[in-house]
């Protein structure tokens, strides 16, 4: 349990700008597909060379690498648009990664592919998620400026920036490799849960991006304390749907309270640095 | 005037699609260049190229005193994300964010640029104010501040009062003669014909597979404006009439 702690808490700060620029870069869906698409990877490198965190690493990596550039090349070179391609790619890689799994006869329960094993994290896992996230919170050190512009702007970020791609190459990769870590503790259905909803609803609350990335961290880490507690209390409670749940359970929280979200609408409307969002967009429809 | 940018015998399009050939031209340093086209005419695509995003089918671009260190550039706002969270001052401060440190901070010396720049594009007052709560006007000066933390000799303004008002106009007018008094070169992608263009030293028409460059008296006559397909016969003598009338009245 107390690894469990230690491990979530080292997760929650390496997902928590992941999950915030997966939201402002409107990819919450990509993450989630992302997520399945590499699941093939995984299963293989369990198949070939057990279950272990080197081959959940390769396996996983490959997969994802692979299926973004298939992504990308079906949406640079063919009719459809990016998000049919990735909705394409990552049915068909869950569905082969359900069937070698199940083709394999494998010792490890479905159950624990699609859900995680947070309570079993033993000391090679610790150095996974260890890795992940210095290397996740260092290179953010680095991509932080390129990738609020390129996300905010992007054709100013393309007519400045040298290579433009390299920064979307760079954040992807760290999303497979996140990807990874949260597959490890939350299995292939719930892994994006700890990214996505931490950043959606601190959408609700920060109006900057320091903010945002600060309180995404905040809901992470309590979604993840507060889950395995009950999981604990309640020993029949799965962890990883519980830690997804309570995630939940801060972001109707937020939808209801932040001054983003219906809180807001509760406000003078004589206040205008509160003007909502929700405002905003009324007075963009009415237009 | 020396000229920031030679462009010579250009060609611009795709393979498949030729949209102008033959263009020669300088774009002289403290002059406003306007570009003024119909849809499609190729006015996006000559800004790409000009930003290096696009190679020319042919020809030859040469900058006299080397390729600049940065294009002060403001795109259409089809891409612009008004929810990110993001303030003003941030916004401002995007344009020097070549020179920003680890993890993005802003030293002593560009802060106090940023604080200029919102002073001299009138947004100052709402420095602290989120994006998503900018009426279109308050944006664009904000990002006409942006521009201007560029620094660059070479500006390139794609279409940048097509949502604003005209006390708004006026005064990002009055930010571009300054640019021009400064010896920047100013390139502007205007959509319709108007006072702005009273502003600009030249004009490029873009139409129908032809390129005309000069001064603006010469290039946009009724004649040519119809022969380029960027108005009908009938809005050319709406308008010009209506221009003489207001001369004779005047």
């Amino acid at each position: 349990m107390q690894r469990a702690f230690v491990a979530t808490t080292v997760l929650s700060a390496s997902v928590a700008p992941i999950g915030a620029f997966l939201v402002l870069r409107r990819l919450s869906l990509a993450g989630e597909a992302m997520a399945h698409a590499i699941t093939p990877g995984v299963v293989i490198g369990f198949v070939v060379a057990g279950l272990s965190v080197t081959s959940l690493l390769v396996g996983g990596l490959v997969a994802g690498i692979v299926a973004a550039a298939l992504t990308a090349l079906l949406a640079r070179k063919t009719i459809l648009r990016s998000d049919a391609s990735l909705a394409s790619i990552y049915l068909i890689a869950l569905a082969a990664g359900i069937f070698i799994l199940s083709a394999a006869g494998s010792a490890v329960p479905l159950k624990s592919f699609l859900f995680g094993s947070i309570l079993g994290i033993d000391d090679a896992s610790m150095i996974l998620f260890g890795g992940v996230a210095t290397v996740t919170l260092v290179s953010f050190a680095f991509l932080l400026r390129p990738l609020i512009i390129s996300t905010c702007d992007p054709t100013f970020f393309e007519a400045q920036a040298k290579r433009p791609l390299l920064i979307e190459q760079a954040f992807m990769l760290l999303l497979v490799l996140n990807l990874l870590a949260a597959f490890k503790t939350l299995g292939t259905l719930m892994a994006v849960g700890l990214m996505i909803l931490p950043a959606t609803s601190a959408r609700y609350w920060s109006s900057t991006i320091t903010g945002q990335l600060g309180l995404t961290f905040f809901f992470a880490l309590a979604s993840c304390w507060v889950g395995l507690t009950l999981s604990y209390l309640f020993p029949e409670t799965p962890s990883g749907p519980a830690i997804v749940l309570t995630a939940g359970g801060f972001f109707l929280i937020s939808v209801l309270l932040g001054p983003l979200g219906f809180g807001g609408r509760w406000r003078k409307p004589s206040d205008q640095t509160s003007k909502t969002l929700a405002q905003t967009s009324n007075k963009e429809r009415r237009q | 005037m020396s000229a920031v940018l030679e462009i010579r015998n250009l060609a611009l399009g795709y393979p498949e699609l030729t949209l102008f050939r033959g263009l020669s031209l300088d774009v002289e340093r403290g002059s406003t260049l306007a570009i003024l086209g119909a849809n499609g005419s190729g006015k996006s695509t000559f800004v790409k190229m000009l930003l290096g995003l696009m190679a020319p089918l042919s020809g030859k671009l040469s900058w006299p005193d080397g390729p600049p260190r940065e294009i002060g550039y403001l795109a259409q706002m089809t891409e612009f994300d008004r929810r990110f969270p993001l303030r003003v001052r941030d916004l401002v401060a995007m344009g020097a964010w070549k020179g920003f440190g680890l993890a993005g901070r802003l030293d002593r010396m560009t802060s106090a640029k940023v604080a200029s720049a919102m002073v001299a594009a009138g947004v100052d007052n709402i420095a602290d104010r989120s994006l998503h709560t900018l009426s279109g006007g308050q944006l664009q000066r904000a990002l006409f501040a942006r521009v201007i933390m560029q620094d660059a000799p070479l500006i390139l303004l794609d279409e940048p009062f097509a949502a604003v008002d005209q006390t708004t106009e006026a005064h990002l007018l009055s930010l571009i003669d300054r640019w021009q008094d400064e010896g920047r070169a100013v390139v502007l992608v205007v959509h319709d014909l108007s006072s702005v263009l009273d502003h600009c030293d030249n004009a490029l028409l873009l139409g129908n597979g032809e390129a005309y460059h000069g001064s603006v008296d010469t290039i946009l006559t009724p004649e040519r404006l119809v022969a380029q397909n960027y108005l009908s016969k009938s809005q050319a003598s709406w308008m010009f009439r209506a221009s003489r009338d207001e001369a004779a009245h005047v």
